[in-house]
């Protein structure tokens, strides 16, 4: 009698542990599972390079400025185009001049326009903010100045003289706009 | 009392200088970039006008180097007398650099004549002048004339062309055979100038 509540009580426990291994996987909470894409980040650019210079003479032709003597009555443009990268959707710079050396020749027999920056809206001063246009990472602002040799010169003023423009230089700064630190 | 104060100052020379910092990291934390283009350099031209003597063939600058007027001599051909005149002539040829146009005009002034050692024969001497095209004109005496108030004016002289004035010396029918032998200076001043910068010559 004694063994057969001993066989009974062991088949009980054994029962009742294959129970509990059988709702092992009811143990379990819902659970889901997602990816998600965060995305690149992306730096945006700024640059400024320069295409060569241009020098013209007061009918518009191209002269080359390395070989070409100027005599009162001669009026010389030169232009450069500066190709102006912004891209930054918080982007906003502005580009200066730097380096412009003082005239050499008699000041009387010159009118020399001080080198000016221009784009499609008008002067580009250092005051004048650029940011990003639309469809393009560039934009293009026009450095220009006149040399004019006057015409009033008397005598032998200023015969075989120079003026070295030197290096001028084009600086574009990023500027800081709302939402920037 | 002293430590406290060294603190006070130390922690103010810290702040200030961590403010500095800050505000320098800040002008340079935004994108710059910077390019360099070399124009070039304007170089004016020789304003060079070259005489040379018909004659001799002797040849100088208008100007010389120092800056003042050269002299030419233009020895010439042939002796003076009554009704065979003595002629001279010099080529000015336009020699400048310039890139550009640069016409120039020339012009030859009133002569002037003078004695040497106290003679007596420039009362009797005169000069006329004329342009020609070609050295050999100036023994022709076909076309000479009395330079005028204004002068004798060439006709433009281009970059790299030239004009020729022929000179003409005649000795008066009336002059005494007292002035055989007896010699002048003659001085003919050329003014070359731009001209055509803003209309014509």
């Amino acid at each position: 009698m004694k063994n057969s509540t001993l066989i009974k009580g062991t088949a009980a426990i054994a029962v009742g542990a294959a129970l509990l291994l059988g709702g092992g996987g009811s143990l379990a909470n819902w659970n889901a599972a997602a990816s998600a894409t965060p995305g690149n980040i992306v730096a945006g650019d700024l640059n400024v390079a320069t295409a060569a210079g241009v020098w013209t003479d007061r009918t518009g032709a191209t002269i080359d400025i390395a070989t070409y003597r100027v005599v009162p009555g001669d009026m010389l443009t030169y232009t450069q185009a500066l190709t102006v990268t912004l891209v930054g959707d918080k982007m906003a710079a502005s580009v200066v001049l730097a380096n412009v050396p003082a005239n050499t020749f008699t000041a009387d027999n010159l009118v020399i326009s001080p080198m000016k920056l221009t784009n499609t809206a008008g002067d580009v001063t250092a005051n004048t903010v650029l940011k990003p246009v639309s469809g393009s990472a560039t934009q293009t602002v026009t450095a220009s100045t006149v040399f004019e040799f006057k015409s009033t010169t008397t005598g032998r003023s200023d015969v075989a003289k120079n003026y070295d423009l030197g290096n001028v230089g084009y600086t574009l700064t990023q500027l800081t706009q709302t939402g920037l630190s | 009392m002293r430590i406290k104060r060294s603190l006070q100052a130390a922690a103010l020379v810290a702040a200030a200088v961590l403010l500095g910092l800050l505000t320098v990291q800040g002008s340079y934390a935004l994108w710059n970039a910077t390019v360099v283009a070399t124009p070039g350099t304007v170089s004016s031209a020789s304003f060079d006008m070259a005489m040379t003597a018909v004659n001799s063939g002797q040849t100088t600058n208008m100007t010389l180097a120092n800056g003042t007027a050269a002299t030419l001599t233009l020895s010439p051909a042939g002796t003076l007398g009554p009704g065979t005149p003595v002629y001279g002539g010099v080529q000015v040829t336009n020699n400048t650099n310039a890139g550009g146009q640069f016409n120039t005009v020339i012009t030859a002034g009133q002569p002037s004549i003078t004695n040497v050692s106290g003679g007596t024969l420039a009362s009797y001497i005169s000069v006329t002048a004329k342009r020609a095209t070609s050295t050999t004109e100036c023994s022709n005496s076909v076309g000479y004339l009395a330079i005028g108030a204004g002068g004798l004016e060439s006709p433009t002289v281009a970059k790299n062309g030239s004009t020729i004035f022929c000179f003409q010396a005649s000795l008066s029918s009336a002059a005494p055979s007292s002035v055989k032998g007896q010699a002048v200076n003659i001085t003919l001043p050329l003014t070359a100038r731009q001209c055509g910068v803003s209309g014509g010559c």
